[in-house]
């Protein structure tokens, strides 16, 4: 557990330590261990993927830290403080979006600063300025109904970065997608990142994607879910689509590969 | 991008759509032909029929039409459509007061829910007019009666309706919400509501077919007041030229009052798939 | 889980306790004597039931127009509703119509069919028939059109025939909306039925009400009612059951 890190700008943001979550009704008596003795830690600044096989429970984990579900045992600590539910410095960008339908793409994105108290004219003029970064602008009064699923989900996108969040937490953002927006968004994603580096964990099920995007990959066992490993990547950024072909990738790649079907045929 | 291109070209048919109003016009009788030609048969067959049968029980529609013109030049309908329309509107509007309220907390608390759900679905499933004689009962031959009538027949789909809307919300809207720190107040006003919309519009529509046929089924029975003490004693009479234009009447508030319902539907859920 | 349910059904007690207590309070403090209380209503409900051959009679006599004016509307509505699922034209000419008796009350009417029919079985029958037919039209046409293309498509490519398509495919596929249009169309017959007893008032139900009514035994008229209450919602739950068992794989999609 737990691979050399490099030194990097700033220290821990997110710390989880001795994490066990179980899920189940109080009635039965035993429940689901979904969760078990997660320990590891996200520097400031420091993307880091998530990938392992389904019912590995890294989407728990991820909505944990988010605060969004409660956990049983452990600690969960942002910037030194513990986790008790959802907080302004971090935001969520969602797998299935989690766009108002009634609302057009400006009233989308400014919501969490309206839920914020920001003064109306301030939501607008933030949002728009993210709605163009977004690559958007000129959607501002389309509804999502009349949006495609990348664009849908560059709404969500600029809408997490509207809150001017510390961390932003991704649960298989892309995973609705088609593969040709998937590499399109995954691209615009990096360069968004490489403008201002923020946090990032991104839950993934694609190995492609943990490679490409992460500063370092988070290999999770399932049944209960459990941290294997934290493999570094090496790769120089900003990363270009180029960066697919090196040995490097292929490696690292080939590597997760292995440890995840490992997982698939020890289970059945 | 072409799935940019396919949102933009979506955009500008919507633009283009307003433009061209009375070209719509013949495009729906154009359309519609089979179903307009079928009631233009269906007219013509009722007059044709009506002359050369001769039964006491099928004047022929040119009749119908006649009787209804003298009802309106009368005012005979004035006065009973007015009365009618006062029970319609009292009787609706406290079955969409109460239906909205007690769905509402059906769809948010699961300890009324499940309280309420036998009764509510029993009286939902069976034929209102049941009741009829238990709030002649208490109310006697008054307005509170039909009101009461109109009041059953509608209120519970809307509270089903209403109660089904707000518990199928999408969860993940509500988790979206919460991570940006929504508390429950702000969920309830920003998110439930407006999603819930929709299906608690389908109620009030639904609500309001029954709350008319509520007003006519009641008056009928309760029968010293409205367009369905008008329906029993030309009955009686054995005018059947008359009772037909009354049901007439009856299914073009039917129509309106839907026509109403739909208008404000749309123009309020127009962002729902 | 079983604490759940218990739970859940003593709430309900509760309620019901709280509605009973409600009515008494009212009856013993309106001005109106003839409001019976609750436990008036229930000594009329087991006379009815256990020493009164009239009410039984009563029944057989309105359930007479219920059975068969549920049995005839089944067999126009189903075929009707069969043919326009199937033959676009057919629909097309017939939406119209669907349209109007959906919307439009029946009860208007009545009157005119008593003009024609007279006050007799035939003329209560027919009113039950208007009351229902629709909705089984409806609901088997929906559930015809229901029936994916691809499932037929599917069909016709191991070269099934029409018949064949007819009986393994569409009509099986059909069900669960057949069977839900009869169940809103044994509603609407219970409805159509109870209107022909209160305002035709000839045999039946009807005049046993306005004889209760007129001697003033409001306990009994309220019994009555109950009465009805109950074996509508018997035979709806019935037919809900007889539903479920056959179209077991179905989602609910039913209109009315």
């Amino acid at each position: 557990m737990g691979a050399g890190h490099f030194d990097r700008v700033g220290g821990e943001m997110i710390r989880v330590h001795g994490l066990n979550k179980e899920f189940g009704t109080s009635d039965n008596g035993g429940g689901v261990l979904a969760l078990s003795d997660i320990d590891f830690e996200v520097h400031d600044n420091e993307f880091v993927t998530i990938i392992g096989p389904s019912g590995c429970g890294k989407t728990t984990l991820l909505r944990i830290i988010a605060g969004l579900i409660p956990y049983d045992q452990g600690e969960v600590a942002i910037d030194g403080l513990v986790v008790t539910g959802p907080g302004p410095e971090r935001a969520v960008v969602f797998q299935n979006f989690a766009l108002m339908p009634w609302a057009d793409v400006l009233g989308n994105v400014t919501f969490g600063l309206e839920v914020r108290g920001t003064p109306p004219d301030e939501c607008r003029d933030k949002a728009k300025d993210l709605i163009k970064l977004v690559g958007l602008e000129g959607f501002e009064k389309r509804l999502p109904k009349e949006l495609s699923g990348g664009m849908q989900q560059r709404v969500g996108l600029a809408r997490a970065l509207a809150v001017n969040p510390r961390i932003l937490l991704m649960d298989e953002p892309f995973g609705a997608l088609d593969e040709q927006t998937r590499r399109l968004l995954q691209e615009q994603l990096l360069r968004l990142w490489e403008g201002q580096r923020k946090t990032v964990v991104f839950v993934t099920h694609s190995m492609d994607e943990a490679v490409m995007l992460g500063d370092r990959v988070m290999l999770m066992t399932p049944r209960p879910g459990r941290v294997k490993e934290m493999i570094d990547v090496p790769l120089q950024r900003p990363r270009s689509p180029q960066v697919e072909k090196s040995a490097a990738f292929v490696e690292i790649k080939e590597y997760l590969w292995e440890n995840l079907r490992a997982m698939q045929v020890g289970e059945s | 991008m072409k799935q940019e291109t396919v949102a933009k070209a979506a955009v500008q048919s919507s633009t283009a759509r307003t433009v061209d109003r009375l070209p719509a016009l013949r495009r729906f009788t154009r359309e519609n032909a089979p179903e307009v030609l079928a009631l233009l048969a269906g007219a013509a067959l009722w007059e044709i029929l009506g002359w050369s049968l001769g039964l006491q029980w099928l004047p022929p529609l040119s009749k119908v039409m006649e009787a209804l013109a003298q009802f309106v030049r009368s005012g005979v309908i004035l006065a009973n459509v007015g009365s009618s329309l006062q029970g319609l509107i009292v009787g609706f509007g406290l079955s969409l007061i109460l239906g909205l309220f007690l769905g509402s907390l059906m769809g948010r608390y699961r300890y009324v829910e499940k309280a309420l759900d036998i009764y509510v679905h029993a009286l939902f499933v069976c034929p209102s007019i049941v009741l009829a004689p238990i709030f002649f009962a208490i109310f006697g031959l008054s307005d509170a009666a039909r009101i009461a009538i109109i009041l059953s027949y509608s209120m519970f789909v809307i509270v089903i309706n209403t109660a089904t809307a707000i518990r199928t919300v999408d969860p993940s809207l509500v988790e979206m919400a919460r991570s940006f720190g929504c508390r429950e107040a702000q969920i309830f006003i920003r998110i439930l509501l407006p999603a819930s919309l929709p299906l608690v519009f389908a109620g009030i529509r639904l609500g309001v077919g029954r709350a008319v046929k509520g007003m006519i089924n009641g008056e009928m029975l309760i029968a010293f007041v409205g367009l369905g003490a008008l329906a029993q004693r030309y009955g009686a009479q054995f005018d059947a030229a008359k009772v037909f234009a009354i049901a007439m009447v009856v299914l073009i508030i039917g129509l309106v009052s839907n026509a109403l319902v739909q208008m404000l539907d749309k123009r309020l859920t127009r962002w729902a798939g | 889980m079983k604490k759940r349910i218990v739970l859940d059904w003593g709430l309900r007690l509760a309620v019901f306790i709280a509605a009973v207590a409600l009515w008494e309070l009212f009856v013993s403090t309106s001005q109106n004597f003839l409001l019976p209380r609750f436990t008036d209503v229930a000594n009329g409900l087991f006379r009815l039931l256990f020493s009164e051959a009239r009410f039984w009679e009563a029944l057989y006599i309105s359930n007479q127009a219920l059975i068969l004016g549920f049995a005839i509307s089944v067999v126009i509505g189903i075929p009707l509703g069969l043919l326009a699922g199937r033959f676009h034209w057919m629909d097309r000419l017939l939406n119209p119509y669907v349209g109007v008796l959906l919307t439009m009350p029946v009860a208007p009417m009545i009157p005119i069919v008593i003009i024609a029919l007279g006050l007799g079985l035939a003329a209560r029958v027919f009113i039950v028939v208007l009351f229902a037919f629709v909705f089984i039209t409806v609901n088997t046409r929906a559930g015809v059109r229901g029936v994916e293309a691809s499932l037929i498509e599917m069909a016709k490519s191991f070269g099934a025939s029409e018949g064949q398509i007819w009986r393994r495919i569409v009509i099986p596929g059909a069900m669960p909306a057949i069977f839900a249009g009869m169940r809103i169309g044994l509603g609407r017959s219970i409805t159509g039925m109870v209107m022909v007893e209160l305002l035709l008032v000839a045999s039946g139900l009807g005049r046993l009400l306005l004889e209760f009514s007129g001697r003033m035994q409001s306990d009994l008229v309220f019994a009555t009612v109950l009465a009805v209450i109950i074996e509508a919602l018997a035979l709806l739950a019935g037919m809900q059951a007889l539903e479920k068992r056959i179209t077991r794989w179905a989602p609910d999609i039913s209109i009315g």
